[in-house]
């Protein structure tokens, strides 16, 4: 092993940096985790399906690329809404196995409808702000990625702002943590659910077109992958914490980026998927989750 | 004929693979680990009789022995936390699973030959059967006799104490740990049990295809897995068979004409069920419909949940 430290520093930045989408994804997770107290493991795939719809649209209709940004969102949201009438919004209140199911099945329909729409093959993604590289210091910051964690901390606040700020926010936190006591104080709970999967799936689409625009391609072989760090992001950050999702996203992207450097591309997955089973023994919790086991 | 017990060989292999999740979907927990315990099960028992020579026998035991100890190693972090990490944790671990095999190459002379597992190429020449003259009949055969042991043991687990132990954690787990029933321990039971079926399941899926690569392991696998006793309900283990034909069967086999759609159906057809039978097809309300077909007494309120 010859690296020095400024490999490993240059790695945690951009391990950091592109950790933003993992966020943004476990952020997704965490909101409906927090709606419904259920896990819709078809999230991850809305997001990257509204990034293909997104560049469908540049591809057919000719929208300028900017537009791929605002298209790919709005309809991952659409996408999350169908899920949520499809997967949650009809199955019986005290059934967790079937709604998981059903968002299973909805996670192969989505991941095998693209692979039928684009033959299998990986298609290239309009990338952005490719060629700006700034260099501090020792180190370089590639454009692409900073604007990716910018955009990423914009929307985070904008989700914030939306929970706990509005009437929408205080409606679906009460929904949250105490479903029948909302509904019994007016507030349409099915409503507010509806709302948070469209919220959660647009900012799954916009995770999604970050995350095709800094690679170059969309291909549908990194659903899973995402779908599956999204899940331990949220585990890590502790089950039903926004602040915990969002700072355990950043941390596994550095934690993958040091795994790139060590292991290399073919075993990185594996320690970041070992990483879970370590924060299972050690801290089930997660990093700030309460220490009441909720289901 | 070869061709049908091709069919037979799959329905077999996919009805252990079945089983393995209906034990622990028995206790109300969902794993997609069950891809992976069958991948333990499926390089294991092959390197076994490949590279060290053993007979099939031994090679299996050990292989479901390995995959149920690592069905508990898993289980245990996993199910001490309570609610849906089960989830989270088993799709981790069937792809941690899958990314060792992509990566393992243990490459041996033997006999002149080259052989074991071969990272992406995939490990290639598990042809004990062959060597040993087994014909497809006697493969089905093995297949078969393990699916109905296996089959006789839950349906026997049904019968005495545990079965009911089992079937109350899936019940009220509040209920059941009143009772004095330690939740962890059975549900961690479970779990390795369905290891080791899958382990069984995977070691036999090697040797009767004798090649088996990382490809094979993938999350749809599992999805496979827990979608049999779901779909064909909780009621008993026939109804995982029946689970097993029908989708193996006909969407898989019989609707080989219309191409890799199949796969899209099996995603709608998911959704569908999930949708209008939560329980699965074959619950208790399909076994009333039935007996009042034939117009007789119905139990209805003895309804499962």
């Amino acid at each position: 092993m010859n690296f020095d430290y400024i490999d490993v520093i240059q790695t945690l930045i951009d391990g950091i940096l592109f950790g933003s989408i993992y966020a943004l994804i476990g952020l997704g997770f965490t909101l409906i985790f927090g709606a419904m107290h259920k896990l819709n493991l078809a999230y991850a795939s809305s997001g990257i399906a509204g990034a293909y719809m997104g560049l469908m649209s540049l591809t057919i209709v000719g929208v300028p690329v900017l537009m791929v940004f605002i298209i790919g969102p709005i309809v991952a949201g659409l996408i999350s809404l169908i899920l949520y009438f499809a997967c949650f919004r009809f199955m019986p209140r005290g059934n967790h196995l079937a709604p998981l199911m059903a968002s299973i099945g909805a996670l192969f329909f989505i991941d095998e409808l693209i692979i039928h729409a684009t033959a299998g093959s990986p298609l290239s993604f309009p990338a952005i702000l490719q060629d700006s590289y700034f260099i501090v210091g020792e180190f370089g910051i590639r454009g692409d990625l900073l604007m990716i964690m910018g955009f990423s901390l914009i929307l985070m606040v904008v989700v914030m702002q939306l929970l706990y700020r509005t009437k929408l926010g205080l409606a679906t936190r009460a929904t949250s943590q105490q479903p029948v006591a909302a509904l019994l104080c007016g507030i349409p709970t099915h409503k507010t659910n509806a709302t948070t999967f469209c919220l959660a799936g647009i900012l799954g689409g916009f995770a999604g077109c970050l995350l095709a625009a800094s690679v170059g391609i969309l291909s549908p072989l990194i659903i899973l992958p995402l779908t599956i760090k999204g899940l331990i992001v949220t585990v890590i950050g502790g089950l039903g914490s926004i602040r915990g999702a969002i700072i355990a996203g950043f941390a596994v992207g550095a934690a993958e980026g040091i795994f790139l450097l060590v292991r290399g591309v073919n075993e990185r997955d594996i320690y970041v998927y070992l990483l879970l089973f370590f924060f299972l023994v050690f801290r089930p919790n997660g990093l700030f989750g309460s220490t009441i086991n909720r289901d | 004929m070869t061709y049908f017990l091709g069919i037979l060989q799959t329905i077999g292999v996919h009805t252990l693979l079945g089983l393995s999740a209906y034990l622990l979907l028995l206790t109300g927990q969902l794993s997609l680990a069950q891809a992976g315990f069958f991948a333990i099960g499926a390089y294991v028992s092959g390197i076994l009789t490949v590279i060290f020579g053993l007979h099939i026998f031994p090679a299996l035991a050990i292989g479901a022995f390995i995959a149920g100890f690592f069905a508990f190693l898993v289980g245990f972090p996993a199910l001490r936390v309570k609610g849906l990490m089960l989830v989270v944790a088993t799709i981790a671990f069937s792809e941690i699973v899958r990314l060792f095999f992509f990566n393992l190459s243990w490459r041996v002379i033997i006999n002149g030959i080259e052989v074991g597992p071969d990272s992406t190429q995939g490990f290639r020449e598990i042809r004990y059967f062959a060597a040993n003259g087994w014909e497809q009949v006697d493969i089905v055969g093995l297949i078969w006799f393990l699916v109905i042991a296996v089959m006789l043991v839950l349906w026997w687990l049904d019968q005495v104490r545990a079965g009911a132990v089992l079937r109350a954690v899936g019940a009220d787990e509040l209920a059941a740990q009143s009772s004095g029933i330690n939740l962890t321990r059975v549900k961690i039971a479970a779990m390795t049990g369905g290891g080791v079926i899958a382990g069984i399941g995977g070691g036999l899926f090697a040797h009767s295809t004798t090649y088996i690569d990382h490809h094979t392991f993938v999350v749809l696998l599992a999805t496979f897995a827990v979608s049999y006793p779901i779909l064909g309900g909780l009621r008993s283990v026939v109804g995982t068979l029946l689970a097993v034909i029908f989708i193996q069967g006909f969407i898989i086999e019989g609707l080989r004409f219309i191409g890799d759609y199949r796969y899209l159906i099996f995603g709608l057809l998911i959704v569908l069920v999930m949708n209008l039978r939560p329980h699965g097809i074959i619950d208790g309300h399909f076994l009333d419909d039935i007996k009042k077909l034939l117009g007789r007494k119905t139990m209805r309120g003895k309804v499962d949940d």
